[in-house]
């Protein structure tokens, strides 16, 4: 008797600690999603962290990881920027629902461009985790390209956008840049 | 006697003692301590001690049980009281984080922003920045090539998809000094990985890694739409589907009917281009002594097979056959 009467409470613990971890991380998304700072600020804010670091800083966790952290991580995406060519200007998500870390949904506006060539991207993306893996999905594509000079590429912008097949979007946005970025240089070789 | 002994065991374990033996302390005092050593030390004589004895061992494990029980029920008393305690405490900060999350989505909608009155610390603008950039990093993955920096080289990831839906992920890890090698990864031992690496990998890298995408990409879409064709369709297939392990070969059988005889058709489709994930060739045959006008439907059903995605093509059959 005692036992099912502690059982209710259990449950309710249970039921509490998962609410509020999934709230707690609504709060980090929200708040992450609608801040924005510039490179500036960015700057500024590591200058005044080394100043922290060399003054007396007492605070929980090692500050110089931070700062390395950061450091590391731009030079990965730099890394990458450089090896495919791609380069992302401006990158907002909005998390639309989660649901404990079974699912979550969101909408992803991305703008860059791919070694000369400019796209705006506007995506939902499902991503799903179960014990055994994860998976994602796009459930949404939208694609703006500046339609000029590359005509040829609209019908298989469209075509992609169709099939949501953003991956493909960007393999053969990648192949196509780089094959025009070839051309142009051959071109330039010979005037 | 029996009213004695009655009286005893209303009386508390002390006070029986006390009325037995009021001159000397304990137990093993007041009586012998066991009930064999008895018959030695007193013979010949009858004393109630076996009854008052096995009262008292009565008694004193009633009493040691009542304690017991009471220690028990102040331990659940406490632990109910610490789980009343710690879900007062859950709730309490629940209703904080909903209040939090409510005020933050007022904000959105108001503004459009959420800003922080204050300035925000330098910690939380990096906080903020490297959170950034992890989900720029996230990106790369969806766009197909991926890759982190190691010590010796480079860990690569290459994502498949097929249309929205992403598949596996392979990784190589390659070492950079003193030349451009694989040291391991995770690709299928029937893709040629080896015939791309020796054509590009140490000339162009970016080339390398696109080629190497293409086969791996076709593949898992390959296998993806043979995945999907067992799943939807497994009722209208004949016995099961055979694929090859690298998807680029599949038979599988299904029934047409024709004048109310069902008439067996094996499909043959065979991926030629390895990076292609439609078939270059789809061979349908059927029993010898089947209906001519079939060889017509056959015809369609494999212009069908070569033009779209596999579970498309079958989708558009099984529609078509419905509706006859």
């Amino acid at each position: 008797m005692d036992n099912s009467v502690h059982q209710v409470y259990e449950d309710e613990i249970q039921l509490l600690e998962e609410e509020i971890k999934l709230l707690a991380e609504k709060c980090e998304d929200i708040h992450q999603e609608s801040t924005f700072f510039s490179d500036e600020e960015i700057q500024m804010a590591k200058k005044l962290f080394q100043r922290e670091l060399q003054g007396e800083y007492k605070g929980h966790g090692s500050p110089s990881d931070l700062k390395s952290q950061l450091e590391s991580l731009e030079g990965d995406l730099s890394f990458l920027m450089k090896l495919t060519g791609i380069q992302f200007t401006r990158h907002s998500k909005k998390t639309l629902e989660k649901c404990k870390h079974f699912y979550a949904c969101c909408t992803e506006i991305l703008s860059g461009n791919c070694q000369s060539l400019p796209f705006q991207l506007e995506f939902q993306l499902l991503e799903m985790q179960n014990k055994e893996n994860a998976s994602a999905a796009v459930t949404d594509l939208s694609i703006i390209m500046e339609s000029g000079q590359h005509s040829e590429l609209s019908k298989f912008v469209s075509s992609t956008e169709e099939h949501r097949n953003l991956l493909l979007f960007f393999r053969s946005l990648s192949s196509y840049a780089e094959w025009y970025e070839h051309r142009r240089c051959t071109f330039l070789h010979f005037k | 006697e029996e009213e004695k002994s009655s009286e005893k065991r209303k009386a508390p374990w002390g006070r029986a003692l006390a009325t037995a033996s009021p001159d000397r302390g304990g137990l093993t005092s007041a009586f012998p301590p066991a009930r064999g050593s008895r018959g030695k030390m007193e013979e010949g004589k009858t004393y109630p001690q076996d009854g008052v004895l096995a009262y008292l061992e009565t008694l004193e494990a009633q009493a040691h049980e009542l304690a017991l029980k009471q220690q028990e029920e102040e331990q659940q008393e406490k632990k109910l009281n610490r789980l009343k305690a710690r879900v007062q405490e859950l709730r309490a900060r629940r209703d904080e984080l909903r209040a939090k999350v409510e005020l933050q989505e007022k904000k959105l909608v108001d503004k459009g922003v959420v800003t922080d009155p204050a300035q925000p610390s330098p910690q939380t603008v990096l906080e903020w920045k490297i959170k950034s950039i992890k989900a720029m990093l996230q990106i790369f993955h969806l766009t197909g090539i991926s890759g982190k920096p190691t010590k010796q080289g480079v860990c690569f990831c290459i994502s498949t998809a097929y249309e929205g839906t992403y598949l596996a992920s392979y990784y190589l890890d390659i070492l950079t000094k003193p030349e451009v090698r694989i040291q391991r990864h995770s690709v299928p031992v029937f893709i040629p990985l080896e015939q791309i690496a020796k054509k590009y990998l140490q000339t162009d890298l970016r080339r390398f890694l696109s080629v190497l995408w293409e086969h791996l990409n076709a593949y898992a879409g390959r296998r993806y739409q043979a995945e999907q064709l067992e799943e939807r369709f497994s009722e209208h297939i004949e016995g099961t589907l055979q694929k090859n392990s690298l998807c680029n070969l599949l038979v599988f059988s299904y029934n047409v009917s024709r004048n109310g005889q069902s008439f067996p058709f094996t499909v043959r489709l065979l991926y030629g281009d390895l990076c292609g994930s439609l078939p270059t060739e789809a061979t349908i045959s059927c029993t010898p002594g089947a209906p001519a006008s079939l060889a017509e439907t056959a015809a369609a059903h494999s212009d069908a097979f070569r033009r779209l995605a596999l579970h498309r093509a079958f989708r558009s059959l099984v529609d078509a056959k419905q509706s006859q």
